[in-house]
């Protein structure tokens, strides 16, 4: 098989992926500099006036070191977004978008299979989150250096890695959905139901008994339980991974099946 | 190397192609002729399985487009009716891209059709005209020398001079024994370049038949000049013959089907001669659209 898409889509992705690691590494950088100057007001008692629920939805629930703080500050809500929404963007584009411009048939009436054209697609995406993962832990370690973190680089990487997985989980899902549909919208639309519908299950969950036992199905929960800076690597990041990939193995029958829209 | 059979697609109730039973041997050329919507886009995709049948079914070379789609997309050149290609790339390296994804082709061949197409390679694709862009698409349909081309609108965008250009490729590919379908519509085009015309009208195939014998089924135009006055009586008595007009010695006269009849009423009187008007196939297209449809 040619891994002529992948080269492709590699290349395609090289220039927007310098600009996202650089935007992850300039906010990782900036707040993690900013620690020494906060630590002060982040006291016992100030953490312990907010919600128990609250505590638990962003770990807080010890004393407050460098990597609480980045859990809190960074990788509970600015990093999930920013690589779900690499994700999502990145996947919706890969097929669906392609076909809507009409850039994708005359690919489609080569000889290489429509299921290797997702396959290298999806590997190209993954390589892309990949990067933005690495860029994402080489900035804790050196903001941790920097800003007295004392942050310890496996930690890091776990960290880092959940936010990669999330970015992975909703790029394959929009790139699933747009290649089942061939609408850059729908892709779109789905993935981001999926990723807020579980971004409330991972916060309603913790407050609410009832929905608890359901946020395990959460790919937030997945990926952030433990930290997601943390010593230890959940459970969850094989869920995600294997989610995920369920998604591209579910699209590939659709895919290959279904008529291609004129651009 | 082209055949379908009861090729049929239906979106809701719209019959965008009913039943089309279609045979293009090695070496043949038919063309599509059919206004917008007629379904020759529709047939075309068909064949180059990327929208599936709604009945029927469709082959190239033996395989069947449905079940075996790689063995037909590594046998044909297509070239979509609105081809658009990765504005970011160069020409060359869009085409160098689709022949790394057919297996590879000999960069001299992307080299000469470029250079006779006038076709700037090294222009980012954004860069070129519609006329250039429909010219990367010709390229990357024709590099690799399929055995059988199918070309939605092929010669739209191109100027005159490489119209031309582009039926002489058609001619040369048809020689190498290409089946080629190609539509159009451009009546002179696929005229030009067809043995074989099929007219498409709201999906179903009203006729199909040589580009000769089609002519032959439509009104021919005469002009007949005798050597005295011209025996009007006489020819508007003829079946088939309809007078148009009378110019001094000249008798100005359609004639459906068959000009024999004529001919043989013509024997006593003296022609001094007989100009005749090659019929249009626009006029054979119209005629056949009369009853309905309208034309493009």
């Amino acid at each position: 098989m040619s891994g002529a898409v992948l080269r492709k889509t590699l290349r395609d992705e090289a220039r927007p992926l310098v600009w996202w690691s650089l935007g992850v590494l300039a906010i990782v950088l900036l707040m993690a500099l900013l620690w020494n100057q906060v630590r002060d007001v982040y006291t016992a008692e100030l953490l312990s006036a907010y919600p128990e629920e609250l505590q638990e939805i962003f770990n807080f629930g010890g004393a407050m070191d460098g990597a609480a703080y980045m859990n809190i500050e960074v990788f509970s809500i600015i990093l999930p977004v920013l690589f779900v929404v690499f994700g999502v963007g990145r996947g919706a584009r890969l097929i669906a978008g392609e076909e809507q411009e009409g850039v994708l048939e005359p690919v489609l009436a080569t000889p290489v299979p429509r299921w290797a054209i997702l396959l290298q697609k999806a590997l190209g995406l993954a390589v892309g989150v990949v990067a933005l993962t690495a860029a994402t832990a080489v900035a804790t370690i050196i903001g941790s250096a920097l800003g007295d973190l004392a942050i310890p680089a496996t930690e890091a990487v776990v960290g880092a890695a959940a936010m990669g997985l999330l970015g992975l989980y909703a790029g394959w899902l929009a790139l699933a959905v747009g290649a089942a549909t061939g609408h850059r919208g729908a892709a779109m639309a789905v993935a981001g139901l999926v990723l807020v519908g579980g971004y409330l299950l991972h916060i309603i969950g913790a407050i609410l008994a009832a929905v608890e036992p359901w946020r395990v199905a959460s790919p937030f929960a997945q990926a952030v339980d433990e930290g997601p800076i943390s010593g230890v690597v959940p459970w969850g990041f094989a869920v995600l991974a294997l989610t995920a990939a369920a998604f591209l193995a579910l699209a590939v029958p659709l895919f290959e099946r279904r008529d291609i829209e004129t651009g | 190397m082209i055949r379908t059979r009861d090729l049929t697609k239906r979106y809701g109730a719209t019959h965008a192609l009913e039943g089309l039973d279609l045979e293009i041997r090695a070496g043949g050329v038919l063309g599509f002729l059919g206004p917008n919507g007629a379904g020759k886009t529709t047939a075309i995709r068909l064949i180059a399985g990327l929208i599936r049948p709604s009945r029927g079914s469709a082959e190239v070379a033996g395989f069947d487009v449905a079940r075996d789609p790689q063995a037909v997309h590594a046998r044909i050149g297509y070239l979509s009716g609105e081809f658009r290609a990765y504005r970011d790339l160069t020409a060359e390296r869009y085409l160098r891209y689709l022949a790394d994804l057919r297996g590879g082709v000999d960069p001299a061949r992307i080299a000469s059709l470029a250079e006779r197409l006038d076709l700037p390679l090294r222009r980012r694709i954004g860069e070129l005209s519609h006329g250039n862009r429909q010219k990367v698409g010709l390229v990357q349909a024709l590099m690799a020398d399929p055995p059988v081309l199918l070309l939605d609108e092929p010669t739209q965008g191109l100027d005159p001079l490489m119209q031309r250009e582009f039926l002489g490729l058609i001619a040369e590919a048809r020689d190498r024994g290409c089946a080629v379908l190609l539509s159009s519509h451009i009546l002179s085009e696929v005229e030009a370049v067809a043995d074989r015309i099929g007219i498409l009208r709201a999906g179903r195939l009203v006729a199909l038949d040589a580009v000769d014998a089609l002519r032959g089924r439509a009104v021919r135009r005469l002009d007949l000049v005798f050597a005295g006055p011209p025996p009007a009586e006489v020819v508007a008595a003829v079946p088939g013959v309809r007078i148009l007009g009378t110019t001094d010695r000249t008798l100005h006269v359609e004639v459906e089907g068959s000009t024999a009849a004529l001919v043989a009423a013509l024997g006593p009187h003296a022609v001094e001669d007989v100009v005749s008007h090659e019929p249009d196939l626009e006029e054979i297209f119209l005629s056949l659209y009369a009853d309905g449809g309208e034309p493009a």
